[in-house]
């Protein structure tokens, strides 16, 4: 069950986050946003299935919904229609994938050489998940994230007060950088 | 958790420095902005000696916040030089200010904020932390650098070290993934714990490589440096030496720290591969410099050069080669703000940067001649400059491991034709000054007291860092033994 669900979700997420990069069929930027939704849709059932429900539940909020929103608010201000013109160039398109292939190769290889190339069975990996799976979802809780990030014993808390002060640098450089013209 | 503020206590009070520098700006008129950038360099200056303070340095060897943050003597000394980049970069923007054309107070603000995540880099002790400084590095270094925003070039190169940096960021957190993935920590403690099994994982290696290649983007080594020249040239002149000065150290102590002392077997299994970059990294750096006419990309290619040759101190594996990475790191600092600062004298009025522009410097201000003589011949290496003892240190650091590998030698060698070439373009800035076709502009160049005062001490420092290397050397030891000893302690079974 959990082997069929990871296949459908990871199979279309990557078929979808194709589709936001190099849609053959349509070049509208607005139809790449939406199919970026469903790759973020995509991605928290993965969170889900790894247990990590609060984590769904934030990437569906926050990326699928509020981000998402600004995309698609973005590209309908600055109306880009000449992005919709634009052929797609072959040339990069062979080299990224070649690129892409040459890195796949490379990692696979690394898979195959730490844990043997015959993948495991699903009955295999559900066995293992089930062994596994009470503390992975406790790691995945909204009560376990917290205690991760606050408390100050592990010490995530530094990173997370960092990044606030990384959020302050990125809200006024963009005010500073978008505003108008000074005199 | 009060315990553990007082470890941070230095990057809480630069980045509280950011926040009244932003609001200062709110209750200050116009005129007082010059004002505030002194007096942010003067407060920059106090949390400098403050680091010196016994309590503080009482601290040393211990870690905060569940070991992600690791205060030794490699990290004070870091944090000391990025105060110091600091304090003259302030000082360089205060004297840019009107080139910026407005918006001045939050450019100073975003130099404190990227001053505080160098500051926190040089900490970094788990993998969290290292992400997250160097992307407070990076996103505000996106914002310096296309500050000038009436400039095509500013924003060029804005939007190119924008796209760049973050194609670097994913394959750092990607990297990090991969590592995290295998090791089931973030802690540097844990990996160095677990090495022995780790290193037998490709996957980890695939993810170490990841995280290899993020950092030499930072650093700008081959092949992730085509985005210094443009960034270099296109940013305002004391984003460009912040860039390279403090963005470039950002990457060295975490590569120090984590290539030398997390993972060191690591390092030796990659011998060959670190060679292989830091020698392209030289010769790419110095060939692509020969042709170059305008002075902030002649140096932005010099300074691929010089990651090259900092990257030796890497290769050497040794106490040695770290300690001469500091050295030469300190002298690069002095070197590079009073270059910078005397083409932006020169260059003030007009745009470019075109090395004509300094033709017959030697009439107008046979001072600042003098000094842009004095960094050039220190970049170039030879004696009796910082730049020579530093380049000493690390050819020395590498030929004292040579023996039986021929690879050392092959880097060693085209260390020195690197140098050699180096020459060449460093003495083309001389001729321009003292021996120049014709001369456009006669007038002397005029420059405020305090930059007056920040250049007399970079070359005071320049020529201290060459003449009297003693006690820098003692610094420079501390801050790396310490280094060697931690991963001593690691190889000890007992812990």
């Amino acid at each position: 069950m959990e082997g069929t669900l990871f296949n459908i979700f990871a199979g279309l997420a990557v078929l979808s986050a194709l589709l936001v990069v190099a849609n053959p069929f349509n070049r509208n930027p607005v139809t790449s946003a939406l199919f970026l939704v469903t790759t973020m849709i995509s991605i928290s059932g993965l969170f889900v299935l790894l247990g990590a429900y609060f984590l769904a539940a934030v990437q569906i909020l926050v990326y699928a919904g509020a981000v998402m929103v600004l995309f698609l608010f973005v590209i309908m201000l600055l109306d880009l229609r000449e992005g919709a013109r634009r052929k797609l160039n072959l040339v990069s398109l062979a080299m990224g994938l070649m690129a892409v292939g040459a890195l796949f190769l490379v990692y696979k290889s690394s898979i195959d050489q730490t844990y043997g190339s015959e993948a495991p069975s699903h009955e295999a990996v559900a066995d293992a998940g089930q062994a596994e799976a009470k503390p992975v979802k406790a790691v995945g809780s909204t009560r376990a994230l917290g205690q991760a990030l606050f408390s100050p014993d592990n010490g995530f808390i530094l990173p997370f007060e960092i990044v606030s002060v990384l959020l302050l640098v990125a809200m006024v450089g963009v005010i500073l950088l978008s505003r108008k013209e000074p005199r | 958790m009060g315990d553990q503020l007082h470890f941070v206590q230095l990057e809480m009070m630069v980045a509280a420095l950011g926040l009244c520098v932003l609001l200062g700006d709110l209750f200050l008129p116009m005129t007082a902005r010059r004002a505030l950038g002194w007096i942010a360099a003067g407060a920059l200056g106090l949390v400098f000696l403050l680091s010196f303070r016994e309590s503080y340095t009482g601290l040393a060897n211990g870690e905060a916040f569940g070991g992600i943050f690791r205060l030794d003597e490699l990290a004070l000394f870091f944090k000391r030089f990025f105060l110091l980049a600091g304090i003259f970069v302030l000082v360089f923007a205060v004297d840019f200010a009107e080139r910026l054309r407005g918006g001045v107070s939050e450019y100073l603000a975003f130099i404190l904020f990227a001053l505080s995540g160098m500051m926190f880099a040089a900490s970094a002790n788990d993998f969290s932390l290292l992400f997250v400084s160097i992307e407070l590095i990076t996103v505000t270094f996106y914002i310096l650098v296309s500050f000038q925003r009436h400039r095509m070039q500013s924003l060029e190169a804005g939007v190119k070290y924008l796209i760049l940096g973050a194609v670097s960021s994913a394959f750092l957190v990607y990297g990090i993934a991969l590592v995290f993935g295998e090791a089931g920590s973030l802690k540097f403690d844990d990996l160095r714990d677990a090495h022995a099994e780790l290193l037998e994982s490709n996957v980890f290696l695939f993810g170490m490589l990841f995280v290899f290649a993020g950092l030499a983007f930072k650093i700008s080594a081959f092949p992730f440096q085509v985005w210094a020249p443009d960034v270099y040239q296109g940013a305002p002149t004391p984003t460009t030496t912040f860039l390279a000065v403090g963005s470039k150290a950002a990457g060295f102590v975490l590569l120090i720290r984590l290539f030398g002392s997390v993972v060191p077997e690591l390092t030796a299994q990659w011998t060959g591969l670190l060679i292989a970059v830091a020698a392209l990294t030289i010769l790419y750096g110095n060939l692509c410099a020969l042709p170059q006419r305008n002075l902030k990309r002649l140096l932005a290619y010099s300074g691929i050069a010089n990651a090259g040759y900092l990257l030796m101190g890497i290769v050497a594996q040794s106490g040695e080669g770290t300690a001469a990475i500091l050295y030469y790191l300190a002298g690069y600092l002095f070197t590079l703000v009073a270059a910078f600062m005397i083409i932006h004298l020169v260059t003030r009025e007009g745009e470019g940067e075109d090395i004509a522009r300094i033709a017959g410097l030697s009439q107008r201000s046979p001072c600042l001649a003098f000094a842009l003589v004095l960094c050039a011949v220190s970049l170039a290496g030879i004696p009796p400059l910082a730049g020579f003892f530093g380049k000493f240190l690390l050819v020395k650091s590498v030929a004292a491991e040579a023996f039986g590998n021929a690879g050392y030698f092959a880097l060693l060698a085209v260390a020195v034709f690197g140098v050699v070439v180096s020459i060449y373009y460093y003495f083309g800035i001389i001729r321009a000054m003292y021996w120049p076709g014709e001369t456009p502009d006669e007038s002397p160049v005029a420059v405020a007291w305090p930059t007056r005062v920040a250049l007399g001490l970079c070359v005071a420092a320049i020529l201290y860092l060459g003449l009297l290397p003693d006690k820098p050397m003692n610094w420079a030891n501390t801050a790396a033994n310490i280094e060697k000893r931690s991963s001593a302690e690691a190889a000890d079974p007992r812990r």
